[in-house]
């Protein structure tokens, strides 16, 4: 048992990836510790050698396919969604399984500078020095362009576009230039870039078109079934209150049920059996945003209300997640109330909460 | 038996299989063509081989005198029998088909005695070559994947999708064309088929039926025959027509149907009618993929359908670099590597397209997926091909309604309540909806009631050939009016122009029109932002209510579109009311006044919420004055408003605080076409009287228009009376006394009037 809180995906399922490789016949792209196919049966599930191997990632398997087809050319890979949906996750695990090394990745934050993406300078060797390869101190960036691995920036769209900028050489001419030592490093076979990026908060820095047009782009969706979006949502907001020493309240899985059909209809722009066409507001209603919304409604319920989840107590934050925009968003809900809650017996306790709120 | 007779079995509109079928004609060079196709209707096949035809086009063959019964055979330009065709007919073999006559067919169609009940849903089995025979009656209800998918229907595609794959044709390619060793592709097909119908229960009567048929009609070549003989049916027949029956065995299935006498001809066809999803199926999912394999070399089939897809979006306005196309080749290719499929097909193109091309935004894709997937292309018939199902209908309806082309203008006044007046009135809307304007509707706006209709009549000779051009939308007028309203649906922009159509289509008694607009009509209600929009929407979806009732139409889903258009009129007419110029104000208090008409007329449940609208407006200092004056104009006509709080308004508005123009906009809100309520309301009248006091002598020049309007329809005599109630004068009451011993008057007058109208009635 060791103390690492969270070990990286290469060493949690070294099992998967060693079957894998034990069984893997198709060919690899150099660089790789296995074969594409093998990466998106490690990725979707599958059997290798009789063992099964469980599915990292659940949905659509073409997604995976298309994504790890990219990483076998020499594009880089740029994960899209809005947050929760398994981007890093996925993006962890494709490391893992093409370069059996998800480390080498860089945090992109809007303080993110050139040193971080191409490299630094130890200021002791560089004055004892001057401009030497011993003064030099890689990022992962680099490094991973020396070993041939893939590296991992995440929420790329988050740092400032000149500095996104500096990634335009890279991808193209696989190659980072010194020009304070008059060389350049150039990348090793197998190397590559996952990005990932979210596309619907506010503030984020729009790739420039020619970075954009760099990557090839995989949109990871949020869950398409009810089912499965309310199983996800539960099991989160319990660990969640768990962790938090909420009381667990009784009525948890009717009350995100109900949540989630408010959501996931907001969400898609039409009622659940398809029959009426309504406005979208501008918040993601994610199933992150869902499981937050919930938590938020325990710790209400725990100190407020007797340990009962009730629409009084959701309804505060329901809105809050809905309406982002106080215009646009104000309207949308207003309309999605008359024309379509107000209909439901079994949402007469939301309809006029929110009502009133509104 | 077998001997000199060559089956190839295809699959039906398949490239691929039309590419080899060719090579395979070439090689056996026979002397006789046979193909599945309606036997009686082999002398129309040389005319599918004129230069002028242009594929898709259809063979359509109905019961003579009934064309709402029509049956089509599609054929595209990829499509192997068609291929055949032009190849038999460019070589002089003679060819011809074979599959059982038309009339064998009809008892699947609905009879005419149910035509007129559209509830009846005709029982068409989907064992055509070409896809389902479909009745024109019920293009609609039968699902897609119904009829699509059924593996006698496409057994080809059935393996296809067994074995992963979204599109036949790809699985044609991969299996059977890209196949490391080669071998004759139609015995191996034949193979394939006998396997896969072991795996299934025997023909049913119809199916096997059509197979003696054919067993019958090949026997009948091949004793002939001085050569051999190329038999060009769907895959799934082959092993049948391999195996050996006796004649009589054969001729005894062929007993029972009575002969019939059958219209035929061409007619010209669309690609979408071609794809699977809408109406008459032909069983294609994607005539536009399925058109570029055959016009595309094996070779350049990935890259020009690339940059086919670059012209399209860019056509859209998206910006796409000839770089990203060689990078989305690459990733398809790697993406077929992936998948273990030698070339890269249909999916992974389009996964690579979205990846690569449309930065992962799927949307991008779509706007442009229909064209490229199914194309719109519409087929072209030569001259000379008669094209007579339309005008014969036409014939046929204009002898049941007893109207007569006439040259010379006419009137006629139809009362819809009775049958025949219901009739006409249909015809000539129907007429109206595919452009032919035989009759003109006088006073569309309806002030005669519902129940009434006027028209002016007259025929004109080019009306024929408008009405013909209308046959590519289908075979009868019911039908060419119901396609060509569905067709117009993707160019009608707005709610108003929506709703219109929904309208046209009611009162055509187009159900099935009417549900399809009413159904787009819903989806862009949900999305609709603007309120102007919503507010012009709501008069004819009124209308369409009221002329529902008299048209025996089911109105349901339409009265809760309504409502809820009205309810989100209503939540948006606050914000929208504010910050309006002149020239808006204006159409939008129109459209205010509409709107409040409509919702009124048919007492919807909307009303309170619209009512509370027109209150907030009314208290918004921020509203335009115009759109507030109405707002408190159509409350105080409702009594929403008291009398004594319109004056307080009226007072407020007109206060010397609020500038000249928010007073004179106001003013005229309220009382626009209204001056006569001032002679009677003394307190309003010198709400007004102060004001108009109050203004220098500038601004009531510059406000002279308004007042204009608001007085210009006051007659003299009224001008008369509000001018005395004006300047103060005593007006001169009517005076009202009681006189003695009325009461007896009173009701020997009302007796005198009993008998007259009692004595009339006797009369009658």
């Amino acid at each position: 048992m060791s103390d690492v809180l969270r070990h990286p995906a290469e060493l949690t399922y070294a099992d998967d990836l060693a079957a894998l490789k034990a069984t893997d016949h198709h060919p690899k792209p150099v660089g790789w510790v296995l074969s594409p196919q093998s990466v998106v049966t490690y990725l979707v599930g599958g059997t290798a050698g009789g063992r099964s191997i469980d599915p990292k990632y659940v949905g659509n398997r073409r997604i995976i396919e298309t994504a790890v087809a990219t990483l076998a050319t020499d594009r880089a890979l740029l994960l899209m969604g809005i947050p929760g949906t398994a981007k890093s996750w996925v993006s962890e695990h494709m490391a893992a399984a093409i370069s059996g090394d998800s480390t080498k990745i860089i945090q992109c934050t809007a303080g993110t500078d050139e040193n971080q993406i191409r490299y630094g300078w130890n200021y002791a060797q560089l004055l004892a020095k001057g401009p030497s390869r011993e003064a030099l101190v890689p990022t992962p960036l680099l490094r991973a362009m020396e070993s041939g691995s893939i590296c991992r920036l995440e929420e790329l769209t988050r740092m400032g576009s000149d500095i996104q900028d500096t990634l335009i050489t890279v991808l193209s001419e696989k190659m980072l230039p010194i020009p304070e030592l008059n060389s350049a490093v150039y990348a090793q076979r197998g190397f590559n870039v996952i990005a990932t990026a979210n596309d619907r908060d506010k503030g984020v820095n729009e790739l420039s078109a020619a970075l954009k047009r760099r990557f090839n782009v995989v949109v990871l969706p949020l869950p398409d079934d009810l089912e499965e979006e309310i199983r996800i949502v539960t099991r989160r907001v319990s660990e969640t209150a768990q962790s938090l020493n909420l009381p667990e309240a009784k009525n948890v899985v009717e009350e995100v049920t109900r949540v989630l059909a408010i959501f996931r209809e907001l969400r898609s722009g039409e009622t659940a059996d398809g029959k009426v066409t309504i406005k979208s507001p501008s918040s993601t209603l994610s199933t992150a945003e869902a499981i937050s919304v919930m938590v938020s409604g325990l710790s209400h319920a725990a100190y407020f209300n007797n340990g009962v989840l009730s629409a009084d107590g959701l309804a505060a934050n329901v809105l809050g997640a809905i309406v982002k925009d106080p215009v646009q968003d104000k309207a949308v809900l207003e309309e999605y109330l008359e024309t379509v809650l107000k209909k439901r017996r079994d949402y007469s306790d939301y309809y006029t909460t929110l009502t009133e709120l509104i | 038996m077998v001997g000199d007779v060559h089956y190839f079995g295809i699959r039906h509109h398949g490239p691929g299989s039309a590419r080899r079928l060719l090579e395979a004609l070439e090689d056996v060079l026979p002397v006789e063509v046979l193909i599945e196709g309606p036997s009686d209707l082999s002398d129309l096949i040389p005319m599918l081989s004129h230069q002028d035809m242009v594929p898709p086009v259809a063979l359509l063959a109905y019961p003579a005198g009934e064309p709402e019964r029509s049956i089509f055979w599609p054929f595209a330009v990829f499509s192997p029998e068609y291929q055949a065709i032009c190849w038999a007919v460019k070589k002089g073999v003679p060819v011809r088909f074979i599959d059982l006559p038309v009339y064998w067919r009809l008892p699947e169609l609905p009879s005419s005695e149910n035509e007129n009940e559209q509830t009846v849903a005709p029982n068409v089995e989907h064992d055509s070559r070409f896809g389902s025979p479909r009745s024109t009656e019920s293009p609609t209800q039968q699902p897609p994947e119904q009829s699509g998918f059924s593996i006698e229907r496409d057994p080809i595609g059935a393996l296809a999708r067994v074995a992963g794959y979204e599109d036949g044709e790809s699985w044609w390619q991969d299996v059977i064309e890209e196949n490391p060793e080669p071998g004759p592709i139609f015995a191996a097909v034949a193979d394939a088929m006998k396997a896969l119908r072991d795996s299934v229960a025997p023909p049913k009567e119809h199916e096997a039926a059509r197979e003696a048929h054919m067993r019958l009609e090949i026997a009948k070549s091949l004793k002939s025959a001085s050569g051999p003989i190329a038999v060009v049916c769907g895959a799934w027949h082959v092993p049948a027509l391999k195996e050996k029956h006796s004649m009589k065995d054969d001729r005894e299935l062929l007993k029972g149907v009575a002969k019939r006498k059958i219209s035929a001809t061409w007619t010209p066809w669309t690609a979408p009618r071609l794809a699977i999803d809408s109406g008459y199926a032909a069983g294609v999912t994607y005539p536009g993929w399925n058109k570029h394999l055959w016009e595309t070399s094996r070779k350049e089939q990935s890259t020009r359908w690339m940059a086919r897809t670059a012209r399209c979006l860019r056509e859209q306005g998206q910006m796409v670099s000839t770089a990203s196309l060689i990078e989305a080749e690459r990733l398809a290719v790697a993406i077929a590597a992936i998948r273990g499929r030698p070339r890269a097909g249909f999916e992974e193109l389009i996964d690579a397209t979205v990846a690569c091309i449309c930065y992962g935004n799927e949307i991008v894709w779509k706007s442009v997926a229909d064209k490229m997937l199914v194309g719109d292309e519409v087929g072209v018939i030569p001259e000379g091909v008669p094209l007579a199902p339309l005008l014969e209908d036409l014939q046929k309806q204009q002898k049941i309604t007893r109207l007569k082309p006439e040259a010379l203008e006419r009137e006629l006044m139809l009362d819809l309540r009775s049958e025949s007046g219901l009739c006409r009135s249909t015809l000539l809307h129907r007429l109206n909806a595919l452009g032919v304007g035989w009759g003109q509707l006088d006073d569309p706006g309806g002030s005669r009631g519902t129940f009434r209709e006027r028209w002016i009549l007259r025929w004109e000779p080019e009306y024929s050939v408008q009405l013909v051009e209308n046959l590519i939308y289908g075979a009868t007028i019911e039908q060419a009016a119901t396609g060509r309203i569905i067709a117009s649906l993707p160019k009608a922009k707005g709610l108003g122009e929506l709703s219109n159509l929904v309208f046209q289509a009611l009162t055509a008694q187009l159900p099935e029109a009417a549900a399809k607009v009413s159904v787009a009509l819903e989806h862009r209600a949900g999305l609709a932002t603007d309120c102007q929009e919503m507010l012009t929407a709501l008069p004819p979806i009124a209308d369409a209510l009221r002329y529902g009732k008299a048209r025996h139409v089911d109105m349901g889903q339409m009265a809760v579109l309504f409502d809820r258009i009205a309810v989100q009129a209503a939540l948006g007419l606050h914000h929208a009311s504010r910050g309006l110029d002149d020239e808006a104000a204006g159409t939008f208090r129109d459209s205010i006044r509409g709107a409040d008409r409509a919702i009124r007329l048919i007492d919807s449940v909307a009303l309170s919420s619209w009512l509370e609208a027109l209150r907030d407006i009314v208290d918004d200092e921020r509203a335009t004055a115009l759109i507030g004056g109405q707002a408190a104009r159509l409350l105080y006509e409702s009594d929403q408003l008291s009398s004594d709080e319109a004056v307080t308004l009226l007072g407020r508005k007109l206060s010397p605080g609020s500038t000249m123009s928010e007073a004179a906009g106001f003013f005229e809100g309220f009382l626009e076409g209204a001056g006569v309520r001032l002679i009677h309301d003394q307190s309003l009248r010198s709400c007004i009287n102060d004001w108009i006091l109050e203004i220098d002598e500038e601004s009531f020049v510059e406000a002279l228009p308004i007042f204009r309007r608001v007085f210009s329809n006051l007659d003299k005599m009224e001008r008369q009376r509000l001018l005395v109630a004006a300047l103060g004068q005593e007006t001169q009451h009517t005076r009202y006394v009681v006189t003695q011993g009325i009461d007896h008057c009173w009701s020997e007058h009302v007796q005198t009037i009993a008998s007259i109208l009692k004595g009339r009635a006797d009369h009658e």
